[in-house]
């Protein structure tokens, strides 16, 4: 399969004034042609920084950033410069940010913010751009788009922000597309639409797409492949359905046990215990040990490597569980 | 007790931040100096019969010179200046916090009529310059002392009792007072007990920078000959120094060290209370400090940090053996 | 819906207005039961018999011999009329004439302040906010520090003595030529604004540094907003995502301070006029209060009140034009 992205050894920290914060620690991370793939985990665990890392988004101040490789198509953009980034972002690859109210500009209307994309990437004039942005909308299901695309965002609702979102980041048929929560401020019968949509549009533009999630529903419902992120480090990597019928991670385990489930009565809905580490101080050994239930005494102490266990599954555990929930050896 | 634990406490993490210091050491000095101002002052301020020493340069005799037209000791009327900073400002800057709260927490917990009543005034007092207002209030009610005081207060707890009104607003769903209403507590005993204590914090901070805020007013209003007469104020000291001369004869000794008087005051109080400030809303502060701190990194130790990332290094402190099964194992 | 808020917002600025005349009508009232007493205080050495009868002339040269509530519908009617009343100066003057020949003098200082603080404000402020942590931004941070502890007509006393008597640069009191000679020619025009340079510049410096601060602090703060994160992550041009998206945001929160700042300029002014002798509506309000004019310092009151209610009026009109989300409401 032709690789979209291919993301490695990525680190960034961020220091503060009360310690450097441990945001990213080498994570690498595929994304093959047309490929969804879910990046998974609490807030705080580095998904978004990772996410934004990819589209050379953050800033340095205050970000300070290590990686060994950013290729994007078969094209090394690590080292490019603002300028160079500039024309691939928007163009080559976009991103769907989680707050659609506070991601769009509320003082511009939403059909001018997605002009601008066509203006500034395929060298429209202002009437083109209106044309195209009307046929966008459309498109992405919005009813009365002409006359949309001259209100301002706080005159629309939730689900058709999102919308407006959507139509914005496949203005341009990117490569690939970020999505960073997209889904998580609307309801839940909004959020099925617009991830319908979005994997929708998705198939039909033949876009690779990189989903930042803490939700394990959404994931289930469109991703291909997953990384499961915790405390900056990739724990478990598996295709989605390898990953719901056996989870290696007992984060993994934690996370699912803790997604509310219909049609299994006799599972108990349980919270994985404590919190994610302050990632200015994380503990020793391998991150979740304070957390997980069969945590022994090398856990405390060494970090266990991110390791293949047959197929394309990675898990990053010194005693990986199988799928009856014992522990591998 | 607890209250004088609290402030005992806020002190303490003040004392720990660097400005916070700078703030308590100068505000305490000039306290120290109003206090004993007769002790410090070497002459007495009032003296007006020092013919023979009229207009001296700053000197080991007078140590910021004397005035042009009296003769006067300009240090000791410098230090004798203090008492009537301080305690205008402090005095009106403490009622400031008791009215502002007040009217602020009525405002934003009873709602309806009194918070409109409330909000109405501070709108109008808003469009009515303060200082020209002041002026006609003291040419009205008189310029004694405790009068000037009173304007300053009847005037100044706007802005307080707005930014009180809008955090009582949030305070007032939180489910301690909603514990509370379920309870039966009555009204007053919600405002008294639960709410206003949740709002000291701005409290003690407004105090500090209504105080500064007033110690310019009163020296605005003393340069301007509409003070206490009887007073000496480093206001009127600058306007006297106009008056007698001190631009045309070049005695730049009689205009700074007013201006230093007011410059220190000032200063010092509204250090405390931005300290404060950074103290209880700590987002305040980061934005340039951080940006700071990313300068002054030690490179080296962000490369230690990054090379404790790697999966090699990891495994180094493992051991080879591990490290070759975890590569072998990724390439399979 | 944008409509409704305009109507609704210059209805308000009416009744807050009322109000104030309201206040203004009652404000010298204070404390004495027949406002003659209130215009002519009585003298050391005059009989209770002189007394009466100076007080019925006053009562009638003033109007005060009908009931308070038809002076006051008197007095309204006055204003419909442009009529502020007459002053103690000899000769009866109207209030409207006295203000009408001092006003033009106070707006080039107050006119010229404001655009040169507004322009180099807020061009500062973006420089300080886009070198953010460098030293352009200390500089502005620590000049704010400083320059709110020091007040303005001490800043002009210092440059009145060195610019102006040391130096000699600029004159130091205002030319009394200056208004009665002035006429539109080249030569009249160049020596006001040399004698306006220094009462502008001392207010110049504060309020640059405040509007500087507050550019910043709304750049910083847009800048950190998501839709500048969605600009970036659209490709835009770093100049299109700086002037269309994020000044355009930033402006919001300084028009607002804009209005809000009025009242205190219009204060600062009385000083400043006062220290450079300008002849000024500041000054003129000073005079008035000296010679206890209480229907010039009333007229002019209500001419500083109406204009700064005007100027909030207009802020939150030009608010409404930027920003498309403000309906109806208080945003504040």
């Amino acid at each position: 399969m032709k690789q979209v992205l291919k993301l490695r050894n990525l680190k960034v920290v961020f220091p503060t004034s009360y310690g450097l914060i441990r945001a990213v620690e080498s994570v690498d991370l595929d994304i093959g042609d047309r490929e969804c793939v879910a990046l998974v985990g609490e807030s705080g665990c580095g998904k978004t920084v990772t996410s934004q890392a990819v589209m050379r988004l953050l800033e340095t101040p205050p970000a300070v950033i290590r990686v060994d490789s950013i290729e994007f198509d078969g094209q090394e953009i690590k080292d490019c410069s603002s300028k160079e980034m500039q024309e691939i972002r928007g163009k080559d690859m976009a991103m769907i940010f989680q707050d659609a109210m506070t991601s769009l500009n509320p003082v511009m209307t939403v059909g001018n913010q997605i002009d601008e994309m066509y203006m500034r990437h395929q060298g429209d004039s202002k009437k083109e751009a209106r044309e195209k942005t009307v046929r966008a909308l459309e498109l992405i299901g919005l009813p009365e788009p002409r006359a949309r695309a001259n209100s301002f965002p706080h005159q629309l609702s939730g689900g058709m922000r999102q919308r407006v979102l959507l139509a914005m980041a496949f203005a341009c048929m990117p490569k690939l597309i970020i999505a960073d929560e997209p889904t998580t401020a609307l309801d839940v019968t909004i959020q099925a639409q617009v991830l319908k949509t979005l994997r929708g549009m998705q198939q039909g533009c033949g876009t690779s797409l990189l989903l930042v999630t803490h939700d394990l529903s959404v994931v289930a419902s469109i991703a291909d492949t997953v990384y499961v992120m915790y405390s900056g480090k990739i724990v478990e990597k598996a295709p989605v359905k390898e990953l719901f019928t056996a989870p290696y991670h007992p984060y993994t385990v934690g996370l699912m046990a803790a997604v509310p489930r219909l049609d299994d009565e006799k599972r108990k809905f349980t919270q994985i215990p404590g919190t994610v580490p302050h990632p200015a101080r994380k503990p020793s050994g391998c991150y979740f040990h304070p957390r997980c239930e069969y945590a022994r005494e090398i856990c405390r102490k060494e970090m266990p490597p991110l390791q293949s266990l047959g197929g394309t599954r990675k898990v990053r555990c010194h005693y990986p569980l199988t799928a009856g929930g014992e522990s591998h050896e | 007790m607890k209250k004088l634990k609290n402030i005992g406490s806020l002190l303490k993490r003040i004392w720990g931040h660097k400005q916070g210091k700078v703030g308590l050491v100068m505000v305490s000095f000039l306290i120290l100096v109003a206090v004993f101002a007769p002790i410090i002052a070497p002459y007495d301020p009032y003296d007006v019969t020092q013919r023979a020493a009229k207009g001296l340069p700053p000197s080991s005799k007078h140590l910021l010179g004397t005035t042009i037209n009296s003769g006067q000791d300009i240090f000791s009327m410098l230090v004798y200046g203090t008492r009537v900073s301080l305690l205008v400002g402090v005095t009106s800057g403490v009622c400031i916090a008791v009215v502002g709260s007040i009217l602020g927490v009525m405002a934003g917990y009873l709602g309806g009529f009194v918070d409109s009543l409330i909000m109405r005034i501070v709108d109008i007092m808003l469009v009515i310059p303060t200082l020209p207002l002041v002026i006609v209030l003291t040419n009205v009610l008189g310029r004694d002392f405790w009068i000037i005081i009173l304007i300053f207060v009847a005037l100044g707890w706007t802005g307080l009792a707005r930014t009180i009104r809008s955090l009582v607003l949030v305070l007032k769903n939180s489910n301690y007072v909603k514990a509370a209403e379920l309870a039966g507590a009555s009204r007053w005993h919600i405002m008294i007990r639960h709410i206003l204590p949740g709002t000291s914090h701005l409290l003690i901070m407004s105090t500090a920078l209504s105080s500064a805020g007033i110690m310019v007013a009163e020296a605005g209003l003393s340069f301007l000959g509409l003070g206490d007469p009887t007073a000496i104020s480093w206001g009127k000291m600058l306007a006297d120094a106009q008056s007698g001369g001190a631009l045309l004869f070049g005695a730049w000794w009689w205009i700074f060290a007013p201006g230093l008087g007011i410059f220190l005051a000032v200063f010092s109080f509204m250090r405390l209370g931005i300290v404060m400030e950074e103290i209880v809303n700590p987002r305040m502060k980061q934005t340039s400090s951080v940006y700071k701190l990313f300068r002054s990194l030690d490179s080296s130790y962000i490369e230690d940090v990054f090379s404790s990332m790697d999966e090699y290094s990891q495994i180094g402190a493992k051991g080879l053996q591990g490290g070759e099964t975890h590569e072998a194992s990724v390439k399979a | 819906m944008k409509y409704t808020y305009v109507i609704k917002r210059v209805l308000y600025s009416i009744f807050v207005f009322a109000i104030v005349i309201t206040l203004n009508f009652f404000i010298p009232r204070i404390g004495v039961d027949d406002p003659a007493e209130r215009y002519y205080p009585p003298q050391g050495n005059m009989s209770e018999i002189e007394y009466e009868i100076i007080k019925q002339v006053t009562r009638q040269q003033y109007g005060f011999h009908v009931s308070t509530w038809q002076q006051y519908t008197n007095y309204l009617k006055g204003l419909f009329r442009g009529d502020l009343g007459t002053s103690f100066r000899p000769g009866s003057p109207a209030v409207i004439d006295l203000i009408a020949a001092r006003l033009p003098w106070t707006l080039v200082l107050s006119v010229s302040t404001m655009i040169i603080g507004l322009i180099v404000g807020v061009l500062f402020g973006v420089l300080a906010a886009v070198k953010r942590g460098r030293w352009q931004d200390t500089m502005l941070l620590n000049a704010s520090t400083v320059m709110v502890a020091l007040p303005a007509f001490f800043i002009a006393l210092i440059l009145s003595f060195y610019l102006g008597f040391e130096w000699e640069i600029f004159p130091a009191y205002t030319d009394p030529n200056m208004v009665s000679n002035f006429a539109w020619t080249w030569e009249s025009i160049r020596r006001v604004a040399q004698n306006a340079a220094l009462p502008i510049l001392s207010m110049v410096v504060g309020s640059v540094i405040s509007y500087a601060q507050g550019t910043r602090n709304a750049v910083i703060a847009v800048t950190n907003e998501d839709f500048v994160l969605t600009a970036r992550a659209k490709g835009l041009k770093q100049s299109t995502i700086r002037y269309k998206h994020i000044l355009r945001n930033s402006m919001l929160p300084i028009v607002t301070s804009l209005g809000m700042s009025i009242s205190g300029l219009i204060g600062g002014q009385v000083v400043i006029e006062q220290v450079f002798n300008w002849n000024g509506m500041g000054t003129l309000f000073l005079e008035a209060n000296n010679s206890n004019d209480y229907p010039l310092m009333m007229g002019i009151m209500l001419l500083l009140s109406g204009f700064t209610i005007f100027a909030i009026l207009v802020t939150d009109l030009v608010y409404v034009l930027l920003d498309p989300r403000v309906t109806v409401g208080d945003r504040r």
